[in-house]
């Protein structure tokens, strides 16, 4: 039962605070449910129609009043402030541990995200999605579709962005929504704490082929990611060149 | 009965009923600006586009029920998809509310028409010509550009065909008439309400009737610009939602948003209203505090509105907007959570006498509960990261859905069924439906929200299994039970409707008062007669026509003459 309710589990510290406050809420909704749906069904059973039997009104002071709605007041408030530093946890990005890329970036300034002080700056990658694919571009300027291929442990900030509609990157277990909208700037950050795959898709309706705009994350040791760079770079160069030699040819 | 102050005032009272009608009846009734007629063709037209709206939904849910799934192609799905919710919120839920504020309200407040009897009619073509509209373009390009149309997808660049300007044309005529009935069902109950009757004294469902109004004016507004700019985008080279040209596509995002949360609202608000007239009448006592309830209605609704970025947690806003969303969203549990306790507490006490409006009122409860309890386990900012845009969130817009305008709506209708037609709606064919609904429901909306914790999109055409050999299992059986509890729940909509249908020629005979409502209505004939009233009544407390059955058994008791009239049924 617990374990059908559980969202996946949490591989980097902003799906963490994610997680921890699902199970917050979600525990006061079951006991908010339980309560509700408990009264009515005892309500029920107790004051079926019975002959001979007056209504019997109950009377309720106005402080009894003032006292319930303070307490689903204090709730609400709970809710938000536990909310507020949650947001504000995940929105704080991480410094890369030590098995990650002790790389430095250059850092353009970042809106909505909190960066960490020290000297491994995050890695940065852009993420764009378009009609019905995401293409990802590495700081050294290779790019990759569909597949994103990060170091484990290193702080990865994605600066989404669309060319044609509005998508929505989301890989569960990674890390929370975030909008890629044309014309606006849009900042996600994961750190994957384990090796292995992550699958993930487009969140936001875009057209005919929507369902299939998957995307999918392999997070893989250091040398391993940057033996990959090298070669998906090889990879580019020689196509560009076949490409070149086509045209010269042509 | 012209006895006494509280039965009838003397002073003079002018019915014009106007020479018989020579026109068939069908016609007079379509020609009609009365409001009783009005809101029956409402309900009538917005009850079988519930039908409509139930194939298309059962049409996706059965090409999601395996993976991968060719049943339909993708165009005709998102074209399914578009007209679908379309039909499921905008041409259901918003006119089939109307549809009974407008006949109720009137009688309710003991008003002989609507302020504006004309707009009413004006209001219920524009509905009537954007619904057939949105249905007619089948036979040439339907929509396909989801549920709310963002730019830049429904541009012309990347949907050139007309069947988006179909959808904004449906749509937006849909919401400008609504907007119209707003108006006119605001000023109904500021002006003409029965002398006596103040505010505090408002039956609740007229109360809602005028809150919903007031956010549908707001609402409904907005949604009309966003589509009139949307439309220039397209063919009068506007660059309203443009980014290339100093637009935003974002403008739009929060403008239908804004409509579609005052839909939400509008799902809420007059179930709220109608159950809280059901269970006093039900339970033999009156609400434990009506004067919590209707606050609590009027604080929701601004409230409401204002969390309607609470759809939005994922776009680029700053976060202290966000933060804004997520205080109002959560601080509707004070007013949301008051009304519960204010129904258990009036159910408590009372002898509850199971007719059918009450057995749907309490499913209604149940299912709001599951629905608006989702809801604000995803008003905190980082839940919504992770359920919103999945199934877990059509799940809990689906049980409001259900709850509200379905079961709550359905409660209204059997509760005023026997004031329309004179014939109360059959009791067996009542429970099982109620049964079916809510079981089906719960068989439908429990594996979707259980699918979207696992990350299922919303609006897909197909879903691939997962990668994990335990996911794609738990995600192949998810979907299966979803749509066999679909099928379920549609069979449980449709068994009331049949119901209905029926009813009208075969139902049992009611009096003018089945049911021994409290409120004013219930003083009229079932079918009332065009001027409703031919004396409106003092009111003198919150329950008037106990007022009236006090007053002719004191009167009886006096050993006066008996009551000419009818008596009230007690």
């Amino acid at each position: 039962m617990l374990a059908l309710l559980s969202p996946p589990g949490g591989h980097s510290p902003n799906a963490d605070d994610i997680n921890t406050l699902y199970w917050v809420m979600l525990v006061a909704g079951i006991i908010l449910l339980l309560a509700i749906n408990g009264a009515l069904l005892a309500v029920l059973m107790r004051f079926r129609s019975a002959r001979g039997r007056q209504p019997r009104r109950l009377v309720v002071r106005r402080p009894a009043q003032f006292g319930t709605a303070g307490l689903f007041a204090v709730f609400a408030l709970a809710a938000f402030v536990l909310g507020v530093i949650e947001t504000d946890n995940a929105k704080k990005v991480e410094a890369s541990g030590p098995d990650g890329l002790q790389a430095s970036t250059l850092i353009t300034a970042q809106r909505g995200l909190t960066l960490p002080v020290g000297k491994t700056a995050p890695l940065e990658i852009k993420a764009c999605g378009q009609q019905w694919i995401w293409r990802y571009e590495y700081p050294d300027g290779t790019y990759s579709y569909y597949e994103l291929v990060v170091p484990v442990d290193t702080a990865v900030i994605l600066k989404l962005c669309s060319t044609d509609v509005v998508h929505r990157w989301y890989v569960p277990g990674l890390s929370g929504k975030f909008d890629a909208t044309p014309g606006e700037s849009n900042q996600a950050w994961f750190k994957a704490d384990q090796q292995g795959i992550y699958d993930g898709a487009s969140y936001a309706f875009s057209g005919t082929s929507y369902a299939v705009m998957r995307t999918r994350v392999r997070v893989v040791d250091v040398p391993t990611y940057q033996s990959w760079l090298q070669q998906q770079a090889a990879g580019i160069q020689e196509a560009q060149n076949f490409v070149q030699q086509a045209n010269q040819e042509g | 009965m012209a006895d006494g102050r509280t039965l009838a005032p003397h002073r003079p009272e002018l019915v014009t009923e106007g020479p018989a009608p020579s026109r068939p009846r069908w016609l007079e009734m379509v020609m009609s600006s009365d409001h009783k007629d009005v809101g029956r063709i409402y309900i009538g037209a917005s009850l079988s586009f519930l039908v409509l709206g139930i194939i298309a939904f059962l049409l996706m849910r059965l090409q999601l029920a395996v993976p991968e799934n060719d049943l339909i192609e993708p165009v005709t799905f998102n074209r399914l998809l578009s007209v679908g919710s379309a039909t499921l919120i905008v041409l259901f839920a918003l006119p089939f509310v109307f549809g009974l504020f407008t006949y109720v309200v009137p009688l309710q407040i003991g008003a002989r028409s609507l302020a504006f009897p004309r707009l009413a009619s004006l209001s219920l073509w524009l509905f009537v010509l954007g619904g057939a509209l949105l249905y007619v373009c089948f036979v040439y390009t339907p929509p396909e550009a989801g549920f709310n149309a963002w730019p830049p997808l429904s541009d012309t660049v990347f949907i050139s065909n007309n069947g988006v300007d179909v959808w904004i044309t449906a749509v937006g005529l849909t919401a400008l008439g609504l907007v119209l009935q707003s108006i006119n069902l605001a000023v109904t109950v500021s002006k003409l309400r029965a002398p006596g009757l103040a505010w505090r004294r408002l039956p609740t469902f007229s109360f809602s009737a005028a809150v919903s109004s007031w956010t549908m004016i707001i609402a409904g507004t907005a949604m009309v610009a966003a589509l009139v700019m949307l439309e220039i985008d397209r063919h009068f080279g506007g660059v309203f939602f443009d980014p290339g040209q100093g637009g935003a596509p974002l403008y739009y995002q929060h403008l239908s948003w804004i409509f579609f949360t005052g839909c939400y609202l509008v799902f809420l608000l007059p179930a709220i209203g109608a159950i809280s007239e059901i269970l006093p009448v039900f339970s033999g006592k009156p609400l434990l505090s009506r004067r919590a309830v209707v606050v609590s209605m009027a604080a929701i609704m601004p409230l409401g509105l204002l969390a309607w970025m609470q759809n939005m947690m994922s776009a680029s806003i700053p976060i202290g907007f966000l933060y804004a969303a997520m205080l109002m969203a959560l601080l509707l549990v004070i007013p949301i959570g008051a009304v519960f306790v204010n129904w258990i507490g009036t159910l408590a006490g009372g002898v509850l006498r199971t007719r059918a409006p009450l057995v749907f009122s309490l499913a209604a409860i149940s299912t709001l509960s599951f629905g608006l309890i989702l809801e604000l386990i995803q008003s905190v900012i980082p839940v919504n990261w992770l359920l919103a845009d999945t199934t877990a969130s059509t799940a809990a817009s689906g049980y409001v859905l259900v709850g509200g305008p379905v079961l709550g709506g359905f409660a209204a209708l059997y509760y005023w069924f026997p004031k329309m037609t004179g014939r109360v709606m059959g009791e067996g064919l009542a429970r099982s439906s109620a049964t079916l609904i809510v079981l089906g429901a719960h068989v439908t909306f429990i594996p979707l929200f259980l699918a979207g914790l696992e990350g299922q999109q919303v609006d897909i055409f197909k879903f691939f299994e997962a990668s994990d050999a335990i996911n794609a299992m738990s995600l192949n059986a998810y979907n299966l039970i979803a749509t066999i509890g679909a099928f379920v729940l549609s069979l449980g909509v449709v068994l009331t409707l049949v119901n209905a249908y029926a009813s009208l020629k075969s139902g049992v005979r009611a009096g003018h008062d089945p049911w021994g409502g409290e409120t004013l209505e219930w003083f009229a004939t079932s079918p009332p007669p065009p001027h409703n009233f031919d004396v409106v009544p003092d009111v003198r407390s919150d329950e008037p026509l106990r007022d009236i059955r006090e007053a002719v058994r004191r009167r009886d008791a006096s050993g006066a003459a008996p009551a000419e009239t009818r008596e009230p049924v007690a």
